[in-house]
């Protein structure tokens, strides 16, 4: 329906799986960078990496080329996220919003810390569990300020346009009304979600507050200028990967036949997918704040 | 280790979808009525038939008016059943089922609760880590149990962990579960007493103030829901359509044998087998699936 589709490379678990993001043509393209930041006038697209209720650790792969999704990697282990009780997985579907980028060469105004070096997330709090490498259309609602390991890392609260509640949703204080709980439930995950990993609990700016929607666009907004400086070359991105299709003066646009070089030299597809490790499926239960 | 094998007939989430139990012989048999309560004589060990994985959807019940006592999926008003998402939650929060051999009988009133038994095997919530499969036989400890009373109807929920999870060398009583994993029961009582708002119904009462009872209290309970079911097995309680059909308790006048029992599995069933249940991770909901399945709980 958004006229986008995704290809997977080797199978899902595994280190070498990979899902690249195709255009409406069959085009490979890179969803860090060729997916328009705005569907319509106030609606984003948000690329879905995270399912809701699952615990896998997708993530847009900001260093390779096209930035395909792939399953984040620590100390050697394929990353999954613990279930902090009452919690099964992820709460929302979660995601990014494309050519969006939060600098770690600029410390920000309200948080004080310096950007994650990632495309802003975004927390999808519709009833429709969405697919990983889906490209959906958002209303933004509002926003959290995490401070993730002494970095800015903002969590956008959007709502899919297409869910039948939608048009109900159009602040902030429509998810306080209308979803008692969940923005709760939205803090303390964040607070909590790499306590089981030996990490300290999180913290925010602004007390834990969620910020409006008026807010919740600037920030967005701020974070696509810097993408903008990005792909440009106007700020040195490090390791960062501005490959892409559609950035016109980008000096980093290439063709449509070298995207498609990128995407054959790899693994084909694979029917099978590996085991998800059953301790995964663990619970971790800590007394409430 | 395990004594017992499943034998899946049907689609999941089907309304033939049908779980058969097998002995170690080989020969069918009812997850109600015949593999035993008590799975050691010496502690309070108890086998505990899974009908439902913590975190699915789906309401699997062992069906007590077919014969030989299959798993299928609840139907209500013509269309399959799924539990509700309550918030926070997701489905299920334990691994759920009931103990074998073990009968709420509906015209007998519970002295503590003041209702009818719910006409079903007793109830059990396995708290341990490990997500368990549909139609699993496992071994669990009691540590206590909940006074629910679903529908105007007695439905005693036990606590239970089992013998096999990492902590469950931790746990002895229902004070365990407090201190252990804080806030698991008070979400269990919440999740018992809304689980059928989103359906229309009303919210559900407890007997003891919502109270859960120790292990001591647990253990009679189960042992007076046993006798109502030895009663029932021996034709002096009457079970109203409940299917008593046996192959091991050889002093029911319900036995059968175990030709009797594959021919009734057989002619049950039209479709062809799929063999043993195995399971794979979906894809999209990183739950355990049976093989074959067609939808998405």
């Amino acid at each position: 329906m958004s006229g986008y589709s995704s290809e997977e490379r080797a199978a899902p678990y595994s280190l070498e799986y990979r899902l690249f993001l195709k255009n409406a043509s069959g085009e490979y393209i890179s969803p860090f960078h060729d997916i328009p930041i705005y569907a319509d006038k106030n609606v984003f697209h948000m690329v879905v990496e995270v399912p809701r209720w699952t615990n896998a650790k997708m993530e847009i792969s900001t260093k390779d080329p096209l930035n395909p999704i792939k399953q984040d990697v620590k100390k050697g282990k394929l990353r999954y996220i613990a279930n902090v009780f009452p919690h099964k997985g992820y709460i929302w579907n979660y995601g990014a919003i494309p050519q969006t980028w939060e600098d770690p060469g600029h410390k920000d105004q309200h948080t004080g810390c310096c950007g994650d070096n990632d495309p802003i997330d975004v927390c999808e709090i519709g009833s429709k569990i969405c697919l990983r490498g889906e490209v959906i259309k958002v209303k933004v609602l509002g926003i959290l300020a995490m401070i993730d390991e002494g970095e800015t890392d903002w969590k956008v609260i959007a709502i899919n346009v297409d869910d039948p509640d939608a048009a109900s949703y159009n602040d902030i204080s429509d998810v306080r009304k209308l979803k008692p709980g969940y923005l709760e439930a939205t803090v303390e995950w964040f607070r909590k979600y790499k306590v089981p990993d030996g990490k300290p609990e999180n913290e925010f700016a602004f007390n834990a507050e969620f910020k409006d929607k008026e807010f919740a666009t600037d920030i967005i907004k701020s974070t696509h200028d810097h993408w903008k400086a990005l792909v440009a070359k106007k700020t040195d991105g490090g390791g960062i990967n501005c490959m892409n299709t559609t950035v016109e003066d980008s000096p980093f646009r290439c063709s449509v036949e070298s995207a498609k070089a990128v995407v054959d030299t790899l693994p084909p597809p694979c029917e099978s997918t590996c085991v998800i490790p059953t301790d995964v499926d663990k619970w971790f239960y800590y007394q409430s704040s | 280790m395990s004594q017992y094998c499943k034998e899946v007939r049907g689609h999941p989430r089907s309304a033939q979808y049908r779980v058969y139990f097998k002995n170690v012989a080989g020969h069918y048999i009812s997850p109600f009525h015949d593999i035993p309560l008590k799975a050691k004589s010496k502690e309070a060990v108890f086998n505990m038939v899974v009908e439902v994985p913590r975190w699915t959807n789906a309401k699997m019940e062992i069906a007590t008016k077919e014969p030989l006592n299959p798993i299928k999926q609840d139907i209500k008003k013509g269309k399959l059943r799924y539990v509700a998402n309550i918030f926070p939650h997701k489905g299920y929060i334990w691994n759920y089922g009931a103990l074998p051999q073990t009968w709420e009988d509906p015209r007998h009133k519970d002295s503590t609760t003041n209702c009818c038994g719910d006409n079903d095997p007793i109830d059990v919530c396995e708290i341990g880590s490990k997500v368990r499969a549909c139609g699993d036989i496992i071994q669990v400890k009691i540590l206590g149990v909940l006074a629910l009373i679903d529908e105007n109807e007695t439905d005693w929920k036990l606590i239970a962990i089992s013998v096999d999870d990492p902590e469950a060398s931790k746990f002895h009583n229902i004070d365990d579960v407090r201190k252990q994993k804080p806030n698991y029961l008070e979400a269990t009582l919440d999740w018992f007493r809304l689980y059928k708002v989103p359906d229309g119904k009303p919210e559900n009462k407890f007997a003891f103030n919502g109270e859960f009872k120790d292990k001591d209290f647990a253990l009679e309970v189960i042992e007076s829901t046993h006798k109502c079911w030895k009663a029932l097995l021996h034709k002096k309680a009457d079970g109203g359509d409940i299917n008593c059909v046996n192959v091991q308790v050889h002093d029911s006048p319900f036995c059968c044998s175990k030709e009797e029992a594959r021919c009734i599995v057989q002619s049950q069933n039209s479709m062809t087998s799929l063999g043993v249940s195995a399971t794979r991770r979906c894809q999209k909901c990183e739950l355990s699936q049976p093989y074959g399945s067609l939808g998405h709980t």
